[in-house]
């Protein structure tokens, strides 16, 4: 037995719940997107998917991936709740245990060094001072969001769809920073870490590194604000970097340190972590493994049904407006497209209101059900570039970067 | 210091500090425990793996893991991430990993392909 007494009488009763909203009999194994009971339990729709539901400190009751540190995911329901991902909501992925727990911010600093003119030490306060504030509306989404829907099934943190979120962040312009301390000629790198750590031993930091281009673009910035208040502890707080376009794992939190650097950075977590197949689909033959990687880079096309959950019930012939969301990496969402009947027709969606190219986008599209039974509904968005959501996952060792058409099954009743 | 002195540093110090005050949290406790068992890697597991995670790390994994994986986690969390747990102890802990959470618990196999020793939980 893996499974404590507790988890068995959840499953037991999850499966109950299952099974009196009909959608065991049509989608075989359990898969429900998400599905929370009173005993603050959710099961992901995946085996082994049986999670706690926790309040952290500035957090609500999320899907506890981890405890220590602290990797919390976002429950699906929250995407449906308006296109920016509330700060209490908002998922939370450390890598050490050896996280801050205590931040004052009169005497918390910023250290710029290496390639610059004027090595530069930065207060909270100054940094805020140092340029006119900008807001940019981007979404962070963990390299690793949905790699429990992989099959076969990778190793990693199992998780749902809901290791993104969508937030206003405020800040300045690395750029601007940058330019305080003045870029050397030479600069290839700009590298950053933070307050989080190895709890022990000689393991390596967390850290992160931009190509200096990169680093310079204007998009790229050192965020102290997220949706009109100050970033929660769990989220970087006081200051991350927020990497536009770009996977969650290059916006450092808890940012200390910017090191310009005159030759590429040599760490473990972009030399040896975060890596996919360096071929064009960044994917492998399922099961299989490949030496030729390179860093997770940039999203890939996704959306999402957000108004309907797995296994819902919908009446027949009566109207409904489906509802989702989808994003790019940042050349903005160019239409989306739904199909009620497993990918052989598709109708268009409506797009709602535009906060940037680099958010959440909603879309929107009446239906009427003209038949009863169980439904497969489709999303499939193209982005800006003209990328598609492939219909087939395809597959990677470290299951990252999914994009695949999703399917929520519903029955008209 | 005199008292005037000592109310301007203070003011100052007010000022500077632009009304922010440290955040400070208690993270909750934690739950997660290790499936007791008579296998000799039980107790390394929990010696050498809660010092520096929750157990939620092995048990949510994908119960289909194999020897292979939980060996090559193992050995990755000895070295690059510097736990300081001894070579000996690898084998037991890899041991009792897979015969609890992956590939080879006992009620993974009805056909009893892997033995059931008694020893398993």
């Amino acid at each position: 037995m893996t499974q404590t007494p507790l988890t068995t009488g959840n499953r037991r009763r999850f499966l109950q719940i299952l099974g009196t909203l009909g959608a065991g009999a049509a989608v075989g194994y359990p898969a429900l997107r998400a599905f929370a009971d009173t005993n603050q339990r959710i099961a992901l729709p995946f085996e082994n998917g049986e999670r706690d539901l926790l309040a952290f400190p500035q957090k609500r009751p999320l899907i506890v991936q981890t405890m220590r540190p602290p990797q919390l995911e976002t429950p699906f329901s929250v995407f449906n709740e308006g296109l920016l991902t509330p700060n209490d909501a908002f998922f939370v992925r450390y890598h050490w245990s050896g996280i801050p727990t205590s931040i004052d911010p009169a005497t918390y600093q910023i250290r710029i060094d290496g390639k610059v003119n004027t090595p530069l030490t930065f207060t909270l306060q100054e940094l805020k001072r140092l340029a006119d504030p900008i807001d940019l509306v981007a979404v962070n989404q963990c390299s690793g969001n949905s790699r429990g829907y992989f099959v076969p099934r990778v190793n990693g943190g199992q998780l749902g769809h809901g290791a993104m979120g969508n937030a206003r962040w405020t800040g300045v312009p690395l750029k601007k920073v940058l330019e305080k301390a003045g870029v050397q000629a030479g600069a290839v790198q700009v590298s950053f870490d933070g307050l989080d750590q190895p709890p022990l031993g000689d393991g390596p930091d967390f850290g992160k590194a931009l190509d200096i281009d990169h680093a310079l673009n204007g998009e790229v910035m050192l965020a102290w604000g997220m949706n009109g208040e100050d970033l929660p502890l769990l989220n970087g707080y006081p200051v991350r970097l927020i990497v536009p376009g770009y996977f969650g794992t290059c916006w450092v939190k808890h940012v200390t340190g910017i090191h310009v650097l005159d030759k590429p950075y040599d760490g473990y977590w972009l030399n040896t972590g975060y890596r996919v197949p360096d071929n064009e689909c960044e994917c492998v033959p399922p099961g299989t493994q490949t030496d030729r990687l390179r860093p997770v880079g940039q999203y890939k096309v996704r959306s999402f049904l957000t108004s309907l959950s797995e296994g819902a019930t919908l009446p027949f012939e009566r109207e409904i407006v489906l509802r989702g969301i989808a994003f790019d990496q940042g050349y903005g969402i160019r239409n989306v497209a739904l199909s009620v009947d497993g990918g052989q027709t598709w109708m268009e969606t409506k797009l709602g209101q535009n906060l940037g190219k680099y958010s959440f986008r909603e879309w929107t599209v009446a239906f009427r059900p003209a038949r009863k039974g169980s439904l497969e509904i489709k999303v499939r968005a193209e982005g800006g570039s003209g990328e598609i959501q492939p219909m087939q996952a395809s597959w990677n060792p470290s299951g990252y970067k999914r994009n695949a058409v999703e399917t929520t099954r519903v029955n008209v009743i | 210091m005199t008292p005037s002195k000592c109310l301007a540093v203070f003011c100052l110090a007010l000022a500077t500090l632009d009304n922010a005050p440290a955040q400070d949290i208690r993270l909750p406790q934690e739950t997660a425990r290790y499936t007791p068992s008579e296998l000799p890697g039980y107790p390394l597991v929990e010696r050498n793996c809660l010092i520096c995670h929750s157990a939620h790390y092995v048990q949510y994994q994908p119960p289909s893991s194999p020897r292979e994986y939980w060996d090559k986690i193992v050995k990755k969390m000895k070295h690059p991430f510097g736990a300081f747990f001894p070579d000996e102890d690898i084998a037991p802990m890899v041991d009792y990993l897979v015969k609890t959470y992956g590939a080879e618990r006992a009620r993974q196999d009805p056909q009893g392909v892997w033995p059931k020793t008694g020893q398993n939980p």
